[in-house]
């Protein structure tokens, strides 16, 4: 029996040292295991922040007093405006936020001075293209933050003192969604690296008619499966440890947590993705067939995840549907290791969720790719 | 004791009979043919051979093991090379020696000996490090037929390993063939071109997924009754198009300038083919019965068991 | 050797070859209309970056007048939805590590006493900030509140009024529904979807099995080629348009305050350069899987992600941003969001429009220019 389990393990080991020989070879391991995680980073390290600065803005001074000045200098030093005009016309106003010259505008009325000081008030408008939901949001926020700070600086100190509100940020102070984000690419690109590499190279096979050669062999269906499983769990590894250098060495992502949780995370989330891959491999004929189901499985997978929006504004349907979608439950442990320090037992419920649905989702891939290829 | 031994062999795909009912045995150390017009089921049955497929029905061992329960003690005893190349493009010709060897379990010890062996009857030894796509088709055979027999398989299935190779790589690959023959290998070999059929010791005939002949090449010519007649004309293909219609003509064919007519009755068609293609403004130069090539047996057995598949 | 005439025959018989290939095969199909209702659906029902129902816990140490007063404030806020009280702070830490609560309250003792005899009252909010985006929202949405309430007691009983108040008004997308950004954002991205996906499919593929070369010896002229086999594309381009838009009206009430016509008009052109692109990259690479890869790299990410469809480009980095001016999807979506929204005309759009114009024709010289070098 120990013989047979080497020449089983020496067939499997064989396998693997061919599959590297020809991902060596091959230009697209370039372009999908080093592109990818590049570009990744930088988009969601650079590009994809909420961070609201320099919002462009028209500003219509009505007044044109020294107060209507001291109030539109409190706009531009905050950092989160940038004056792109000035005008005492309002329609100058509607054609630069037709035009999207401006994405806000301020109109100072006649009277701003008198009537701020006067203890009279004095309202101000605040015009935002809510195109963008999000940015208008947190502009709208900012205008108002920015104008109660203004007035304060009027009001006469015999007032009450008023509430004094003190937030906190938990887990990432200064709310920088890079943190957020860059963590959680790893996610995304072990799901793309197991899903095209797995799909095409099984399928690649198929194409050339190697894979029935391999079946003639005395190699078993369950030898093939690890096989070609195994070079893209540690391809999927070593993208973890790009991405996890790039996060905390070039992003300075706090890492609160411990390494072992991650990998142990990490493998269990391996599984699930080598079985869809594995999925895609046995129903499809060719590479460009693999290459578009693999497109269509990762893009919903990815949408619905929490990466990039929050499961908890989905609709109820949506986010049970969620529970189902391994990158979801790897996201959170991710993004628990990272930010949190989060440990096996606050994240159970994640572990457990990637246990089931790595058993059963390569279970499945077994079965199916046991039946179509013999 | 036989290397393959069938009874009743079937496969079907849905509605479709692929291979029907077909028996036969191969013994230990022969070149066993096998051939057929293309969808004659000849692919399917090396499939259930060497357990890549499972039969609808039948029964059958492959070097002494069942085909419907044992493909995988089958599997290490075969070697199998299938139509398609089948090696990786993408690794060199030692890196795909290599991998076979170790997928079959050749001993670690062995290796390198099987692997200078294999550079060497495939005459690649100076290009071990080339990529193997790089190679011409002819050296790609005769390295995908190495990699077949690397473990020394007792047992060799060739499905077509020829087709698409030029005359001169053929002739050397079949020269392999009968070197691995001659060390005790039993070799089952399909193909479709004729001259092959005949470095066969025996040969079979598949047709519409039936089994319609099983003998030795001398024995088949034997078998073939009709007279076959050698005609030289001025003008071979408006000849053979009008003996198609002479009555005492079964089947004539082009050979070159050459017509090969098959002929129900040799006196009458002696006595009357001249006129006729002189009815026909055909000069008739020469006429003379021939022996009955391997190619016009087995065109004359199809055409017996209602023609080749459409 | 003279070339033929132009022949409208020549090329509807390219056209209507197209599309019995296309109605036949079920993948292209599937990529052209299945895609674009998957996409509409996921972004238009389960995606949102709106913040609502922010699930909010609160230990009231005070238990004052005041401090009811403020947590009803929040409570009967739409943002936040408030779950019965917590006796002790150390319950907060565990609820927001399992992400059970997004943000916390504390009120301390004292806190009604400080806010009646005019000392400044403070007032502990613990966000979750994994999520920096989200977390910044239910922070702005918290000082709104406090803001609110602060005035409200500070101000009550005075002849003052707050010195300066700002009344916000919000344009074109009124209710601030990341949908309302989202859905004309997507007639774009699905635009270069087809633009890549399909055309590597058919046209990639045309050039694998030989048949380009095989029309080569018919009389057709490449104009008549390249025409032809952008008419059902750009069939299915525009009913892709019409779907998603009157889904996104209908099904999602996406406000339309525009004009059909000039959004069909910009919208052709647009395909029109798109599906150049795509035959162009599908004939340079010559092989289904090559296009398509390319094809995704080259056209639909930076749709997606480098466009503004999701993520504003104003606060991309200086070199990001430089690369989005090479992204005609960025021109695009300004020309889809201006009319679904900010119901403007070809006034505003002047830039736009001719730019989207501009690409079309070069799409269109890309895909003829690659098939001079085989047709003739």
């Amino acid at each position: 029996m120990t013989f047979a389990l080497g020449a089983s393990a020496e067939r499997v080991l064989q396998l693997v040292m061919k599959e590297f020989r020809q991902l060596m070879r091959d230009p697209r391991l370039a372009r999908i295991v080093l592109i990818a995680p590049v570009i990744q980073l930088i988009i969601f390290g650079y590009a994809v922040s909420t961070d609201l600065t320099s919002t462009p803005t028209l500003v219509v001074d009505h007044d044109r007093s020294v107060a209507s000045r001291d109030f539109v200098n409190a706009f531009t030093s905050s950092g989160y405006f940038r004056i792109v005009g000035r005008s005492d016309q309002p329609r100058d106003l509607v054609r630069a936020l037709d035009r999207g010259e401006a994405l806000v505008g301020l109109e100072i009325p006649v009277g701003f001075a008198r009537e701020s000081q006067s203890g009279q008030g004095a309202v101000v408008q605040v015009l935002v293209d809510g195109t963008n939901s999000n940015s208008a949001t947190v502009a709208l926020g900012y205008a108002e933050r920015i104008a109660s700070a203004y007035g304060a600086t009027l009001v006469p100190t015999t007032l009450p003192g008023g509430v004094d509100l003190q937030a906190r940020a938990w887990f990432n102070p200064d709310l920088s969604s890079r943190n957020y984000n860059v963590p959680a690419v790893v996610g995304a690109i072990i799901l793309l690296v197991c899903l095209l590499l797995t799909s095409l190279a099984v399928v690649r096979e198929r194409e050339i008619g190697t894979l029935e050669q391999l079946m003639v062999s005395p190699m078993t269906a369950r030898e093939l499966i690890a096989g070609k499983t195994i070079p893209f769990a540690i391809i999927g590894l070593i993208d973890l440890a790009v991405v996890m250098v790039v996060a905390l060495a070039w992003f300075a992502v706090p890492f609160e947590g411990h390494l072992v949780t991650l990998l142990a995370a990490s493998l269990l989330y391996l599984m699930s993705c080598l079985g869809v891959g594995l999925l895609i491999s046995t129903m499809s004929s060719t590479q460009q067939e693999a290459f578009m189901a693999s497109f269509l499985v990762f893009m919903p997978a990815i949408l619905l995840s929490g990466f990039m929006f929050p499961i908890s504004s989905m609709p109820e349907g949506f986010q049970w549907l969620t529970a189902l979608n391994p990158v979801r439950h790897y996201l959170v442990i991710v993004r628990g290791v990272f930010l949190k320090g989060a440990g096996f037992s606050a994240m159970a419920a994640e572990f457990g969720a990637l246990l089931a649905l790595g058993t059963g989702l390569l279970w499945i891939a077994a079965a199916r790719f046991r039946k179509r290829v013999t | 004791m036989s290397a393959v031994e069938v009874a009743g062999l079937t496969k079907r795909f849905g509605q479709f009979t692929a291979v029907d009912q077909v028996s036969f045995d191969v013994r230990v150390g022969e070149v066993f043919g096998f051939l057929g017009p293309n969808g004659a089921g000849k692919t399917t049955t090396i499939k259930m051979l060497t357990g890549l497929i499972l039969p609808t029905a039948g029964r059958g061992t492959v070097a002494g093991f069942d085909i419907m329960t044992e493909t995988e003690a089958i599997k290490s005893r075969i070697g199998y090379m299938s139509q398609l190349f089948s090696l990786y493009g993408d690794l060199t010709v030692e890196e795909n020696i290599g991998f076979f060897s170790g997928l079959n379990g050749v001993p670690r010890g062995k290796r390198d000996a099987r692997r200078d062996w294999v550079l060497e009857i495939s005459g690649l030894g100076d290009h071990r490090t080339r990529l193997t796509r790089e190679l011409p088709l002819g050296w790609k055979q005769r390295l995908a037929l190495g990699c077949a027999v690397l473990h020394e398989p007792s047992l060799l299935f060739l499905d077509e390993p020829t087709s698409g190779v030029d005359p001169i790589s053929r002739r050397s690959f079949w020269d392999l063939i009968a070197s691995l023959a001659a060390t005790g290998t039993t070799v089952f070999v399909s193909t479709h071109y004729m001259e092959e059929a005949e470095y066969c010791d025996r040969l079979s005939l598949m047709n519409r997924g039936r089994l319609i002949a099983l003998d030795t090449p001398a024995g088949l010519r034997a078998g073939y009754r009709e007279p076959i007649l050698e005609l030289t004309v001025d003008n071979a293909s408006r000849a053979a198009d009008a003996l198609q219609d002479n009555p005492v003509v079964l089947d004539a064919g082009m050979y070159g300038r050459l017509i090969h007519a098959a002929v129900r009755d040799l006196e009458e068609a002696r006595a009357t083919l001249p006129g006729f293609l002189s009815e026909h403004g055909i000069a008739l130069s020469d006429m003379r019965e021939i022996a009955p090539s391997l190619e016009d047996v087995f065109v004359s057995l199809v055409r017996a068991e209602g023609g080749a598949p459409p | 050797m003279t070339r033929p005439r132009f022949d409208m025959g020549r090329l509807l018989a390219v056209a209507r070859k197209e599309v019995i290939q296309l109605r036949r095969d079920t993948r292209s199909l599937v990529l052209a209309f299945l895609l674009p209702v998957l996409l509409l659906i996921l972004f238009g029902y389960a995606i949102t970056w709106d913040v609502t129902d922010v699930s909010t816990v609160v230990v009231d140490h005070d238990q004052s007048t005041r401090s009811r007063e403020l947590v009803d404030a929040f409570r009967s806020s739409r943002y936040f939805t408030v779950a019965p009280e917590l006796d002790r702070t150390a319950e907060i830490a565990p609820l927001l590590d399992r992400g059970g609560a997004q943000l916390a309250l504390v009120i301390p003792p004292g806190f009604g006493a400080d806010l009646e005899s005019g000392r400044p009252a403070p007032l502990q909010a613990v966000v979750d900030g994994s999520d920096a985006n989200t977390a910044g929202i239910i922070l702005n949405y918290t000082q709104g509140v406090v803001r609110t309430y602060d005035t409200r007691v500070r101000f009550a009983g005075q002849t003052l009024a707050p010195p300066v108040q700002v009344r916000s008004r919000v344009w074109y997308n009124e209710e601030l529904r990341s949908r309302n950004m989202i859905v004309p954002g997507l007639v774009a991205v699905i635009m270069m979807i087809i633009a890549a996906m399909l055309t590597s499919l058919t046209i990639a593929r045309e050039w694998e099995r030989g048949t380009m070369e095989q029309l080569a010896a018919t009389p057709v002229t490449r104009s008549e080629v390249v025409l032809g086999k952008l008419l059902p594309y750009l069939g299915i381009g525009l009913a892709d348009v019409a779907i998603t838009s009157l889904l996104g009206v209908w099904l999602f009430q996406v406000p339309f305050r525009g004009d059909p016509v000039l959004l069909t008009i910009l919208t052709t052109a647009f395909i029109v350069g798109a599906l150049g692109l795509g035959m162009f990259i599908s004939a340079a690479t010559r092989s289904q899987l090559l296009a398509t890869q390319v094809a995704m790299v080259l056209t639909f990410l930076p749709a997606f992600l480098l466009s503004g469809f999701m993520y504003a480009i104003d606060i991309m980095p200086r070199a990001l941003q430089a690369i989005t001016y090479l992204v005609p999807a960025r021109y695009f979506l300004v020309v889809t969001r201006g009319i679904f929204l900010k119901g403007v005309g070809m006034d505003e759009l002047r830039t736009q429009g001719l730019l989207m114009i501009a690409f079309g024709a070069l799409g269109l010289f890309l895909a003829i220019r690659v098939f001079r070098k085989e047709i003739r």
